[in-house]
C-alpha cells in the first residue's frame, strides 16, 4: 500500500475494523455526553494530557446508534433528514419575540448550564442586554456585550450595566468618586510630557537651555489641557453637571492636577477595545485631537461612580440615555465559578439573539425528538427497500435525548418515553419530558423553548457526520515525526 | 527621577535572567543610587516587580501558580500553622531569604549555594521559580496552556507557533488587560523593557508582543533583549536548525519592532556551528545549568540598564536607544566584566590604568570577539569601585592623566576616550556594587574577595563567599553586529528552506523567510564602517 511505502510507521485499520473503531468512538462519545443532558444532568471534568480541568456540560448528545450496511443506512439517514426538517418547518412556532418568550428561550439554555438559582439570575441580565444592542434591521453585535468579571469573596451575582465599567479609576486624590449627570469626553491624544529627542541630556550647552527647553515642551501640553477646560467651563457653566475625561493615551500628574482643579474626572489609558463601546454607550464621537473640540463631542452619562474592590478600582459609566453597548457584570468568589458563569453567558446571550433573528422557536424538553421520531415511524412504509432501516435508525437515535433526560432525572427512561409518546398520540401537541415529575407535559405551556437554528443545523450535521463515520471503511495514522517530537 | 518601565519576560529562560535579576534587586545598600521605583510597584502589601511573565504549562513551579502571593487569610482570625514543602526548591529559596545561614557551608566550595540545595548535574530540569527570590504580583505569571514546557510533545518549538499563539483573540486580550493594569498607574512610563528567548517559538511570541507595544504605546521605548540560553549539544540537527531559524527571525523582527535591540547570551554562537560557551577570569560556572549562565547575564543586566534607572538622572529608556540606534543601527551588542577586576584598595584611575592595553571585557552577544577599539557609540556602566578620586599629594605629579582628572565620571570618560577614540561614549560611575546574595550562585573564584576584589597579594586570600561584584559593562552600537548578522545571513542561505520544511508548516511563509533574509542583509550594512568590507568577506571565506 502506498502509504505503508512512504512511512513504514503508519497504522492502518480495514472494513470492518475501521467500521467498528468508529462506532465505538461514537458509542463511547455518545457514553460520555449522554448524563450531561437536561438540567438535572451531571457535569463532566475534561481533564487534559497536562492535568488541566474543564467543566463542562455542553455536549451534543445525537451521535447514532447504528448497525447495518453503511451506503444503505446512509441512504436511509438522508431521507429521514428530509422529513425531519418538514416536521421540524411544520412544528416551529413563529411568535413575536417579545421579552416574555425570550427569557424562556434563555432560561432553558442557562439551566442546563448552571444550577437553576443561578440561572434565574442571569436570564433576566441577558435577556436584557440582547435587547439593549439590538437595532432595528441590523444583525446583532454581541461583541457590544462586555463581559466583565469582578472576583468577589461572598457574593455570586450578575448585573446588566447600562453603560461601561472600566477596571481602573481616576489617578487624582481630589477627583470625585460620585459624578452625576456627567459629560463624556472620549479622546486620544496624549496629556503627558513625554521627553522627546530633543531634550536628550547631551544636545544641551547649559543647565538653562535645557529648562527653556523642557518648559517649551511642557507647556504644549498645557494648551492641551486648558482646550479641555475651555469646553468643560462652555458646557457646563455654573451648572453643578459633571464633566469626566476618558483618554486613551497618558495623563501626568500635572495634567491631571490642572483638571482636578476645574472639578473635571480624568481617566488615563483607556483600553482600546473600550473606546468604541464608549461612544456606542454614552454617545459622542471619540477624539484624537483637542484642537476642534466642540458640544456636539460630548457623550452624556447619568451616573459615573468609583468603586474600590480590595486593590482594584472600578469605574462605573451608567445610566447612559440609550447605551448601544452595555456590560453585564459577573460577581464570583473564585475565578472557576467566574469561567463558569461566563461560559453560561455567552451560551445564553447566543440563544437569545438566535432566537431573535429567526423569529420563531421550538419546543425543548425532547417534544420536537418525540414528534419527529413518530413522524419518521408513520413514514417508514412509504420509503422503499432497504433504507427503511436507516430511517428506523434516525428516528432511535432521536428518543435518546427524551430518553436521557427522563434518565439523567432519575427516572426510567422507558416508562417516561412511553408515556410522552402516548401522549403526544393521543393529543397531538408537542410532548416533552417534566423532569420534576417524570410525566408527560406540553413543552410551550411550560415556556421551553429551544433554538430553531440549532435544530436545523445539528439535525444536518449529524446526518452528515454519521453518515461519514458509516462510510469510512479505513483509517491511517501517519503523523509528521519530525516536528512533535 | 526615573520613569516607570514595565517589565516582560517572555519564555523559560527569560525568566531565569529575571529570577536572578530580580534577586540581584532584593537589597540594595543605604543611600541606593539605583531608584527602586523605577521597575517595581508598591502595592498594598510591599514591593513587587511591575512585570509580566509569559510561561508554559509546566514551566512555573508551585510558587508561581497564579501570582505568588497566597491569599491573605483575612476572615481568619485563629493560629495558622504553615508547612513548607520539602524540595530543592524550597531549599533554595529559604536560603535565599537568610542569607546569614549561608555562610554555614562556606567551605562546600561546589560552587552552587548549598550542598544539599546544590543543582546536580541532572537537575537541569530545575525550573527559575525556584531560585526565584522575589514575590511577584498575582498578575505576573501568565502560563500559556497550549503549549508544554518539557517534554516530548507540544513544546513551543517554531517562530510560526507563537506568531499564532498570540493572534488569539483570548490570549492577546489577557496580555492587554495585564499590560495596561502595569502601565494605567505610571505617572511617567518610559517604556518596556523586554526579555525574550530567541532560540524557541517564544521569539515568535516576542515578535507580536513588541509589535503590540509599538502600537499600542508609541512614543515610549522598547528596550528588548534577545537571551540565548548555551547550547549543549547540537546531537539533534533539526533543533539546531530551528534554533537558528528562531533566532534570525527574531532578531528581524524585534528590531523592527523595538526601539533599541540586544542580543545577549553566553553562547559562543548564534549560528549552526556551535562555539564553545563565553569564559571570565573569575567566574567558574557550569554552562551546562541555566541557573548559572542566567545568573552571569542578571549581573550584566542590571548594570547594562543603569542608565535609565538612576535617581539623579534625567535619561530615559528612549534617550538611551536614541543614542545608539542612530541610522537605523537598532541592533547594538553588550560587553560586560563580570566581575571587573580590579585590586582591592585601589582608586579608580588605578584600577583602569591596569587595563590600559585592552578593557577587559567580554562580548556577550554570541559573535566571535574581534579586538576592534571602533564602535559608534556606547553607553558604558561601571559600578562598585571606589569612587573617591585619589588623595593626590599636592605638587606631585600624577603618575597618569587618568589620576590628573577630578571626577570619577571624568576618569572614565577620559580613559573610554583613549581606548575608542572618536567614538561617542556616555558613561555613568555608581558606587553601589552588584550584589550577590543567594540565590545567586557561587560561581566566582576563591580568589576574590568578599567584596569581589582581587588580593593586592595573594597570600591574603580567604574563601569567604562573594557578597558583591564590581562590573563593568558596554552597549554598544559595533561593527561586530555586522559580522553577528552577516554569519546568521549566511547559515540561513546554507540551510535554504527545504532542509526544515516542518518550520515553515507551522506557520512562517517561504516569502517572510526570503523578506526577512532581505532585512538582515539590510540591517547588517548599517554597520559597516566603509573600508572593511573586503575584509570581512575574506575572514567568511577563511572560516
Amino acid at each position: 500500500m502506498a502509504v505503508k511505502a512512504l512511512n513504514p510507521k503508519a497504522e492502518v485499520a480495514r472494513a470492518q475494523a475501521a467500521l467498528a473503531v468508529n462506532i465505538s468512538a461514537a458509542r463511547g462519545l455518545q457514553d460520555v455526553l449522554r448524563t450531561n443532558l437536561g438540567p438535572k444532568g451531571t457535569m463532566k471534568m475534561l481533564v487534559s494530557g497536562a492535568g488541566d480541568i474543564k467543566l463542562t456540560k455542553d455536549g451534543n448528545v445525537l451521535l447514532q446508534e447504528m448497525g447495518l450496511h453503511p451506503r444503505i443506512v446512509a441512504e436511509g439517514f438522508e431521507i429521514a433528514k428530509e422529513k425531519a426538517l418538514e416536521v421540524l418547518e411544520q412544528v416551529k412556532v413563529t411568535k413575536e419575540m417579545d421579552r416574555e418568550t425570550l427569557i424562556d428561550v434563555a432560561k432553558t439554555s442557562l439551566r442546563t448550564k448552571v444550577h437553576t438559582e443561578l440561572a434565574d439570575i442571569l436570564t433576566e441580565a441577558v435577556v436584557d442586554s440582547v435587547l439593549a444592542v439590538r437595532k432595528p434591521g441590523e444583525p446583532i453585535d454581541l461583541h457590544m456585550v462586555e463581559i466583565m468579571e469582578m472576583k468577589h469573596k461572598s457574593e455570586t451575582d450578575t448585573t446588566l450595566i447600562r453603560g461601561l465599567v472600566l477596571d481602573h479609576g481616576a489617578r487624582h486624590p481630589d477627583m470625585k468618586k460620585r459624578v452625576e449627570d456627567a459629560y463624556i469626553l472620549t479622546c486620544n491624544v496624549s496629556l503627558e510630557y513625554e521627553k522627546t529627542e530633543v531634550s536628550a541630556g547631551f544636545f544641551y550647552k547649559s543647565a538653562e537651555e535645557r529648562e527653556k527647553l523642557v518648559k517649551a515642551e511642557r507647556k504644549f501640553i498645557e494648551d492641551r489641557v486648558s482646550k479641555i477646560i475651555d469646553l468643560k467651563r462652555r458646557v457646563c457653566g455654573d451648572s453643578d453637571k459633571g464633566f469626566i475625561v476618558i483618554n486613551q493615551k497618558g495623563i501626568d500628574p500635572f495634567s491631571l492636577d490642572a483638571l482636578a482643579k476645574e472639578g473635571i474626572v480624568a481617566l488615563r489609558r483607556a483600553k482600546r477595545r473600550n473606546m468604541e463601546r464608549l461612544t456606542l454607550a454614552c454617545g459622542g464621537t471619540a477624539m484624537n485631537s483637542v484642537e476642534d473640540l466642540t458640544p456636539d463631542c460630548l457623550g452624556h452619562a447619568g451616573l459615573v461612580y468609583e468603586y474600590t474592590l480590595g486593590e482594584e478600582k472600578y469605574t462605573f459609566i451608567e445610566k447612559c440615555d440609550n447605551p448601544r453597548s452595555v456590560t453585564l457584570l459577573i460577581r464570583g468568589p473564585n475565578k472557576h465559578t467566574l469561567t463558569q458563569i461566563k461560559d453560561a453567558v455567552r451560551d445564553g446571550l447566543r440563544a437569545v439573539k438566535n432566537a431573535i433573528e429567526d423569529g420563531c422557536v421550538i419546543p425543548g424538553a425532547g417534544a420536537l425528538e418525540v414528534a419527529v421520531a413518530n413522524a419518521l415511524v408513520k413514514h417508514k412504509p412509504n420509503v422503499k427497500g432497504r433504507a427503511q432501516l436507516g430511517v428506523q435508525a434516525f428516528a432511535d437515535a432521536l428518543l435518546i435525548i427524551p430518553k436521557v433526560l427522563a434518565q439523567n432525572s432519575g427516572y426510567d427512561p422507558q416508562e417516561t418515553l412511553v408515556k410522552v409518546q402516548a401522549e403526544h398520540a393521543e393529543s397531538g401537541q408537542l410532548t416533552g419530558v417534566d423532569l420534576n415529575t417524570g410525566e408527560p407535559m406540553v413543552a410551550a405551556a411550560a415556556g421551553i423553548w429551544d433554538n430553531y437554528n440549532v435544530k436545523k443545523q445539528l439535525l444536518h450535521s449529524c446526518t452528515v457526520i454519521a453518515s461519514n463515520i458509516l462510510l469510512v471503511d479505513e483509517i491511517m495514522r501517519a503523523g509528521m515525526s519530525s516536528l512533535k517530537g | 527621577m526615573a520613569g516607570e518601565v514595565v517589565t516582560l519576560q517572555l519564555g523559560h529562560y527569560a525568566g531565569c535572567v529575571g529570577a536572578h535579576w530580580w534577586g540581584l534587586q532584593r537589597c540594595p545598600p543605604e543611600g541606593t543610587e539605583l531608584s527602586h521605583a523605577a521597575l517595581l510597584r508598591a502595592g498594598r502589601d510591599g514591593c513587587t516587580p511591575r512585570l509580566i511573565a509569559l510561561e508554559l504549562k509546566g514551566g512555573v513551579g508551585p510558587l508561581g501558580r497564579g501570582g505568588a502571593r497566597p491569599e491573605p487569610l483575612a476572615a481568619w482570625r485563629g493560629d495558622v500553622a504553615n508547612y513548607a514543602e520539602p524540595g530543592t526548591g524550597t531549599a533554595l529559596r529559604d536560603r535565599g531569604q537568610r542569607p546569614g545561614d549561608a555562610s554555614a557551608d562556606a567551605d562546600c566550595g561546589s560552587g552552587a549555594p548549598g550542598e544539599g540545595a546544590a543543582p546536580s548535574a541532572g537537575s537541569s530540569t530545575q525550573l527559575w521559580s525556584d531560585y526565584l527570590s522575589v514575590q511577584l504580583h498575582p498578575r505576573s505569571i501568565y502560563v500559556l496552556q497550549q503549549y508544554n514546557h518539557d517534554g516530548d510533545s507540544g513544546r513551543l518549538e517554531a517562530f510560526g507557533q507563537g506568531e499564532k499563539l498570540l493572534q488569539d483573540a483570548s490570549c492577546m486580550e489577557e496580555l492587554e488587560d495585564r499590560l495596561h493594569f502595569y502601565a494605567e498607574e505610571c505617572d511617567y512610563l518610559q517604556g518596556f523593557q523586554v526579555l525574550c528567548d530567541l532560540h524557541d517559538g517564544f521569539s515568535g511570541v516576542g515578535a507580536k508582543v513588541t509589535e503590540v507595544l509599538q502600537d499600542e504605546y508609541s512614543r515610549k521605548g522598547i528596550l528588548t533583549w534577545g537571551l540565548t540560553p548555551v547550547t549543549h549539544t547540537v546531537a539533534d540537527s533539526q533543533k539546531n536548525f530551528y534554533r537558528v531559524l528562531n533566532a534570525a527571525l527574531g532578531i528581524v523582527h524585534l528590531s523592527a519592532h523595538s526601539s533599541l535591540f540586544c542580543p545577549l547570551s553566553l553562547s559562543g554562537s548564534l549560528g549552526i556551528k556551535p562555539q564553545p560557551p563565553i569564559e571570565f577570569p573569575y567566574v567558574n560556572y557550569d554552562a551546562s545549568l541555566n541557573y548559572h549562565s542566567s545568573a552571569v547575564l542578571a549581573a550584566a543586566l542590571d548594570t547594562l540598564t543603569v542608565p535609565y534607572r538612576l535617581c539623579s538622572s534625567r535619561g530615559s529608556m528612549m534617550h538611551l536607544a536614541e543614542m545608539l540606534s542612530f541610522s537605523g543601527r537598532k541592533v547594538v551588542a553588550a560587553w560586560a566584566a563580570v566581575p571587573f577586576p580590579a585590586v582591592r584598595g585601589h582608586s579608580l584611575p588605578d584600577a583602569l590604568c591596569a587595563h590600559q592595553q585592552d578593557v577587559p571585557w567580554k562580548l556577550l552577544s554570541s559573535c566571535k570577539e574581534q579586538k576592534v577599539s571602533r564602535c559608534f557609540a556606547q553607553s558604558v556602566v561601571l559600578r562598585g569601585v571606589c569612587k573617591e578620586s585619589p588623595t593626590s599629594c599636592p605638587g606631585q605629579q600624577p603618575p597618569s592623566p587618568l589620576h590628573a582628572c577630578e571626577t570619577a565620571e571624568q576618569v572614565l570618560q577620559y580613559y573610554l576616550h583613549t581606548a575608542f577614540p572618536g567614538a561617542f561614549s556616555a558613561s555613568h560611575v555608581l558606587e553601589q556594587p552588584c550584589v550577590t546574595l543567594p540565590p545567586y550562585p557561587r560561581i566566582f573564584s576563591p580568589l576574590l574577595s568578599r567584596q569581589g576584589f582581587l588580593p593586592d597579594d595573594l597570600s591574603s586570600y580567604s574563601a569567604a563567599a562573594v557578597e558583591s561584584i564590581p562590573v563593568l559593562t558596554s552597549l554598544q552600537s559595533s561593527p561586530v553586529l555586522r559580522t553577528l548578522l552577516c554569519d546568521l545571513c549566511k547559515d540561513l542561505q546554507k540551510l535554504g528552506t527545504r532542509r526544515c520544511a516542518s518550520f515553515f508548516a507551522a506557520g512562517v511563509e517561504e516569502d517572510d523567510f526570503h523578506e526577512a533574509l532581505q532585512e538582515l542583509r539590510t540591517l547588517s550594512q548599517c554597520y559597516q564602517m566603509g573600508f572593511e568590507a573586503d575584509n570581512s568577506e575574506d575572514e567568511s571565506d577563511s572560516d
